[in-house]
């Protein structure tokens, strides 16, 4: 870890694609060891940010530094301390997958051959088999197995587990709580809500090619209301009087309604008293976060858009 | 499957034709539907082929009757026609003075292997290649025979074999050629096809990958093709060698159409093919869906420290490519070489044709020996810029983005790539120049014709310049800018003179400008030019290159 820079710094960036603007005014941060959510829809501009990151396109306006340095000026020396995960990953068909590792791992400096050996084995992969017969799953295994046997300060991931089954999911989520616990700083672009839940402390949330969220996972989940479903003996239209109850939805003896997370102990003991038999709360969801931002009318609450879990 | 019909079926009408469908219960059903369903997949490409391999008769024919216009000069032809180099590449020449004969030398066999590439291409494309796609999958879950759809392939593939030899007779016959003679020639090259299709349709059983499959198909094409070529040359007189016999294409040769028109190695070549289809037919229910007999190759579990270099890499994806090249460059040398003294010696030095064609040098032979040279150097272009090309289509299919992403120089892998090209090319030209010195019987000095093709390397290089210029500027346009400039350089240099260019144009292109010698004198001047032309469009374009976007697609 060379120095106390941010292992990612990125505001107002913008690219066009001719008369298209890809992004208009990004911004990203990535503390050094922190692992990073980056979410957004198709086309909102997640590659594009990386792809600038990679010194692979040319920034149109704003700054961006990676490691310290700058992505552009420096891309060679910084790629020695970064390894890439993109979401389509292209082998030469008639290599091996262990070929296609070595030429990639070698390229991003340093390689562990223990490290790889084990990873091959975590991810269950056969390296002797020409990549014309892999799948798109063991095309992305190959690319996994070669960024994470680096000794690379910094992985940035582009939907790094489309491909993958479920299985395979959960080794690729110890392997990166694995390099956090390294240390390594990790920009993970994503659309599983529930692997950045699982594995990001930070997330910035973009939408056409502009940062609208960012923050820890924690503060913006304290941004949300709370979800609850709850049943009771007696009349739920009662409930409709309880201050911090908001949204309230009844059927039968049944009550659905959201709360501000700080009213939520008033709340609770007012439900009390209307004996309740069952009670659901479900917490505010990254998920319900990220619709919040990409339904049509930003300004309709989150539980009308059926954010509800 | 059903051609043009406007109305859409009710689902009654689809399940009264299922249970039609399934009312055959053999391994055969529905193997008409089957081979309509392949014919409307390919007819084009079908189409194409008969048309294009039957039009080469009437061009031949029209070229042939012209260059040996009375029976003196084809009686002249016949006294030289049975060279070694002419028996190994076409086929033991008889009948060389008539023009059915000398309609056979120059044509029958380039339609008859043509046309076993085509029954190779075409078996593999409606079997194995759908097998390997996931398509034959879906048509197997339907009410169809086992054997239904590879039969349906094997019997439209025998359909092209035996269209395209009916047109090569008709047309054949249209110009007054003997009748039986028509008949043969247009049967031989049908038989080689049907042969062909018995191999091919085995090759599609052995392995798995339609790449694989087509690979053993060329491969048995280019045994055979050795294999009588060696046998060819070992003939007394036009006498077949018995050694002959060992190769389809052999036996369909041994027809000699025009010749004594043999018409039962047809029966021999009908019966390979039918019996490669049923062993192949047996290997298929013997085996799971996918699988090939051969098992799949596999390779080296990590790579070896050159190939993580990007020369290295470059060099590992393009040896095979770099391996034909270097044998097709030392194969038309050694027959250029080999055919120069006859052909100059053929050649009218009146006839204003062929005056245009091989220039006003010093002598004949110096015009054909200069005329090679520039072969020569047109193949070592056309390798140039597929090899360069190589480098678009890394960063077409985002593979130049992973290695970018790396500690990789934009400038390290170009190079790499550029490195090829250069050094690949100048390869070829001093190998393709040796050789046809040295197979040339004493014609001209090897080191002499090898200078004279490496004089062309300034004319290639200039091609890469502009090449580089269009991947650092239009990269998208890379490919079809590079083969464009390349076909109008061809064209000016070969043809410039035919089509009354002036010879201030033609020698304003890469391939004019260098003096073709030995026709013509030395001097540095267009070489210098080039090279200097090279090195700027080449700069230009790697300089762009570093500064603009990777664009994958």
């Amino acid at each position: 870890m060379a120095s106390n820079a941010p292992a990612i710094e990125v505001s107002g960036l913008a690219k066009n694609f001719g008369r298209t603007a890809a992004l208009s005014g990004l911004d990203l941060r990535v503390e050094t060891g922190q692992v990073a959510g980056f979410l957004g829809p198709n086309g909102s501009g997640k590659s594009t940010t990386i792809r600038i990151l990679l010194g692979l396109l040319k920034a149109d306006g704003g700054t961006a530094r990676m490691l310290g340095a700058d992505p552009w000026q420096d891309a060679v020396a910084l790629h020695r301390r970064v390894a890439y995960v993109p979401g389509e990953v292209n082998l030469w068909p008639n290599l091996t997958g262990g070929q296609a590792i070595s030429i990639l791992s070698k390229l991003h400096g340093e390689v562990d051959e223990r490290r790889r050996a084990e990873l091959l084995d975590l991810f269950d992969l056969d390296p002797t088999k020409k990549a014309r017969s892999y799948s798109k799953g063991n095309r992305q295994k190959v690319a996994l197995v070669a960024a994470l046997s680096s000794r690379a300060e910094l992985l940035l991931l582009d939907e790094p587990t489309s491909g993958l089954d479920p299985l395979m999911e959960q080794v690729f989520t110890s392997c990166i709580r694995e390099a956090a616990a390294q240390g390594r700083s990790v920009l993970l672009s994503s659309h599983i809500f529930a692997e950045v839940e699982k594995l990001c402390e930070t997330v910035t949330i973009i939408r056409d090619g502009r940062t609208v969220e960012s923050g820890r996972l924690a503060e913006l989940r304290h941004l949300q209301r709370t979800q609850v479903t709850v049943e009771v003996a007696g009349n739920p239209a009662e409930l409709a009087g309880v201050p911090g109850i908001e949204e309230l939805q009844l059927s039968g003896a049944t009550a659905s309604f959201s709360v501000d997370p700080d009213l939520l102990p008033g709340v609770l003991a007012a439900l009390a008293a209307h004996s309740p038999r069952n009670l659901v709360s479900a917490p505010p969801s990254l998920e319900d976060l990220f619709l919040r931002h990409y339904s049509e009318d930003p300004a309709l609450p989150v539980s009308a858009r059926g954010g509800e879990r | 499957m059903s051609t043009g019909t406007a109305r859409r079926r009710t689902p009654a009408e689809h399940a009264q034709r299922h249970a039609a469908a399934a009312r055959g219960t053999g391994t055969l059903t529905g193997v008409g539907t089957a081979a309509l369903f392949i014919l409307r997949r390919n007819w084009l490409r079908l189409a194409i082929w008969a048309l294009v391999l039957a039009s080469m008769i009437p061009v031949v024919y029209d070229s042939q009757q012209q260059a040996f216009p009375t029976q003196a000069a084809r009686d002249a032809y016949a006294q030289v026609a049975n060279t070694p180099a002419v028996a190994a590449m076409t086929g033991l020449p008889y009948a060389a003075g008539s023009l059915g004969g000398i309609l056979v030398i120059k044509i029958w066999m380039t339609l008859a292997v043509a046309l076993a590439f085509a029954v190779v291409f075409l078996v593999t494309r409606n079997g194995r290649a759908d097998e390997e796609a996931g398509r034959t999958e879906l048509l197997r879950s339907t009410a169809l025979g086992r054997h239904a759809y590879p039969s349906a392939n094997y019997l439209v593939s025998a359909a092209l074999c035996l269209a395209t030899g009916l047109l090569i007779s008709l047309l054949c016959l249209s110009v007054e050629l003997p009748a039986t003679g028509s008949w043969v020639m247009g049967a031989s090259i049908a038989g080689t096809g049907l042969a062909f299709i018995g191999l091919a349709a085995i090759c599609g059983q052995l392995a798995s990958t339609s790449r694989g499959a087509n690979s053993l198909g060329v491969a048995l094409i280019g045994l055979f093709y050795f294999i009588r070529a060696a046998a060819d040359l070992q003939a007394e007189g036009v006498n077949p060698s018995a050694a002959s016999w060992f190769s389809p294409i052999g036996w369909a040769q041994n027809m000699r159409a025009f010749g004594e028109d043999n018409w039962w190695p047809l029966l021999a070549l009908a019966s390979l093919g039918l019996a490669g289809c049923l062993l192949a037919l047996r290997l298929e229910s013997t085996r799971d869906l996918r699988a090939g007999l051969l098992p799949e190759r596999r390779g080296p579990a990590a790579a070896g420290s050159f190939t993580t270099t990007a020369l290295g890499l470059a060099l590992r994806l393009q040896r095979s490519s770099l391996i034909g090249w270097f044998l097709g460059a030392a194969v038309s040398g050694l027959f250029f070489g080999s055919v120069a003294q006859a052909m100059s010696s053929l050649l009218d030095p009146e006839n204003p044709f062929a005056r245009n064609f091989v220039g006003t040098g010093h002598s004949m032979l110096d015009g054909v020996l200069g005329i090679f040279v520039l072969f020569n150097a047109l193949l070592a272009g056309a390798f140039a810029i597929q090899c360069l090309g190589a480098a678009r289509s890394e960063e077409e299919s985002g593979r130049l983005e992973q290695q970018l992403a790396g500690s990789l120089a934009r400038g390290t892998w170009l190079g790499a790539h550029l490195l090829i090209a250069v050094l690949g090319s100048g390869v070829i030209l001093l190998l393709g120049g040796y050789l046809t010195g040295a197979a040339s019987q004493g014609s001209a000095a090897p080191a002499l014709l090898a200078g004279a093709c490496l004089a062309f390397w300034p004319a290639v290089l200039s091609l890469l310049g502009l090449q580089l210029l269009a991947f650092g500027y239009v990269p998208r346009f890379t490919t079809a800018i590079a083969w464009a400039a390349y076909g109008i350089s061809v064209m000016a240099a070969m043809f410039g003179g035919l089509f009354s260019l002036s010879e201030d144009v033609i020698r304003a292109t890469p391939f004019g400008a260098i003096p073709r010698m030995p026709a013509e004198d030395f001097s540095w001047a267009p070489l210098a030019v080039l090279l200097l032309i090279s090195l700027v469009l080449g700069a230009a374009g790697m300089g762009r290159f570093n500064r603009r976007d990777v664009l994958a697609n």
